[in-house]
């Protein structure tokens, strides 16, 4: 053939279909529940498997599943009102495990208290202590590579207003918070003994924290409760009830890392 | 010889329409128990599937799809989000059953009735 260039694109012509046949016209898929943009209303799409909407999902709060876009940030901070569960800081996300599909971990990279809708798998990697549920596992290295793309998470969520978990309680041993690759720059400063609040979270961390310049070294001491606040944007956190979290939750994980809906 | 053929089309054809929670009477059933309000669902002449019938439930547009397996239902979920078009649905094989639904009057903004109209034939 004189210009195998040509067999190439109407290979690729004829290929391309087919590689799209997972979707049609503009439609973007989507799977399990996730915030409506702003400009489609607003709110929260509580559709909790895979469907379809004509707008697009962004890349620092969604992951890409099987060929659907999953919401990994906190849904509370758009008017979630469902059952949710509060962690603290980064964390690995089965993502299979409450959405079905192949096997997938993606990364949740939210420094301060948030929440999810979902539970972690079961296992030693995450400890569930006054409420909120720290990863103490090994972040592996796709986690720390990834970090730097979807750390600015972070800096999105920051002006948000609303009730976010105020986690008052000791971080457990080995929590990835306390790690060298997991501490964000521009973390606010407190002297031994204050009380310091985590303007990106409204994370309430009591004596015993250590900071430098633009490096946070925190070192868990005391140990309090877990209630709800309300971050303004600064370092305001207005108590509400000393305790939160799991109302009525639809589903359990049973076995290894299996999320069961009832 | 002739009345056992009979006998045995009259079987056949009694056996296709049973019902229950895999049928297509069990899907719009297990609506109504879930308090939803599906309409008169009427046959329907797609690309999706050879046994189709649509309505609506709760001002959404629903089409139902009854396949000769699970496994046929499944394969045809692609074929229901070209149904659904630009538009906010969903398409899920529940059994032998392909329900597809479609908000073209954009009737739920918040999902949670195309929600109820796709897991509640599962439960």
């Amino acid at each position: 053939m004189r210009k195998p260039w040509l067999l190439i694109v109407l290979i690729c012509l004829a290929a391309s279909p087919a590689l799209a046949d997972h979707k049609y016209g503009k439609q973007v898929r989507f799977a399990g529940i996730h915030p409506i943009p702003k400009s489609e209303g607003g709110g929260i799409c509580y559709i909790e498997g895979p469907h379809v909407h004509i707008y697009a999902a962004n890349k620092l709060e969604y992951r890409v599943h099987d060929d659907d876009h999953v919401f990994v940030g906190d849904p509370v901070a758009y008017g979630y009102d469902g059952p949710k569960y509060a962690y603290k800081g980064p964390h690995p996300i089965q993502v299979d495990a409450y959405i079905g599909g192949d096997p997938d971990v993606e990364y949740c990279y939210i420094q301060g208290p948030h929440y999810h809708y979902f539970e972690p798998a079961d296992g030693p990697d995450f400890k569930l202590v006054g409420g909120a549920y720290f990863y103490v596992g090994t972040p592996p290295p796709p986690m720390i590579e990834a970090r730097p793309q979807y750390i600015g998470i972070n800096a999105y969520y920051q002006p948000m207003v609303y009730t976010r978990p105020v986690v008052e309680v000791d971080a457990p041993v080995g929590w990835i918070g306390a790690r060298a690759e997991f501490v964000g720059p521009g973390v606010v400063v407190g002297a031994p003994g204050a009380v310091v609040v985590d303007h990106r979270g409204g994370a309430v961390v009591a004596p015993g924290v250590a900071i430098g310049a633009g490096v946070q070294v925190a070192i868990p001491v005391p140990t309090v409760s877990v209630g709800i606040g309300v971050n303004v944007g600064g370092p305001v956190v207005v108590h509400d009830r000393p305790v939160i979290i799991h109302e009525a939750p639809h589903g359990k994980f049973k076995g290894h890392g299996k999320f069961k809906r009832h | 010889m002739k009345r056992l053929i009979l006998f045995a089309v009259v079987v056949a054809a009694c056996s296709k329409g049973k019902s229950g929670p895999s049928s297509r009477d069990g899907v719009i059933q297990a609506w109504k128990k879930g308090g939803l309000e599906p309409s008169a669902f009427t046959t329907a002449q797609t690309d999706v599937g050879k046994d189709c019938a649509s309505g609506t439930v709760n001002k959404l547009d629903v089409l139902v799809c009854t396949f000769p397996s699970a496994k046929e239902a499944k394969a045809a979920e692609d074929a229901g989000l070209k149904w659904i078009g630009d538009t906010t649905g969903a398409s899920r094989a529940q059994g032998e059953e392909l329900i597809v639904v479609a908000d073209r009057h954009k009737a739920d903004p918040s999902g949670r009735t195309i929600n109820q109209v796709v897991t509640l034939p599962a439960k």
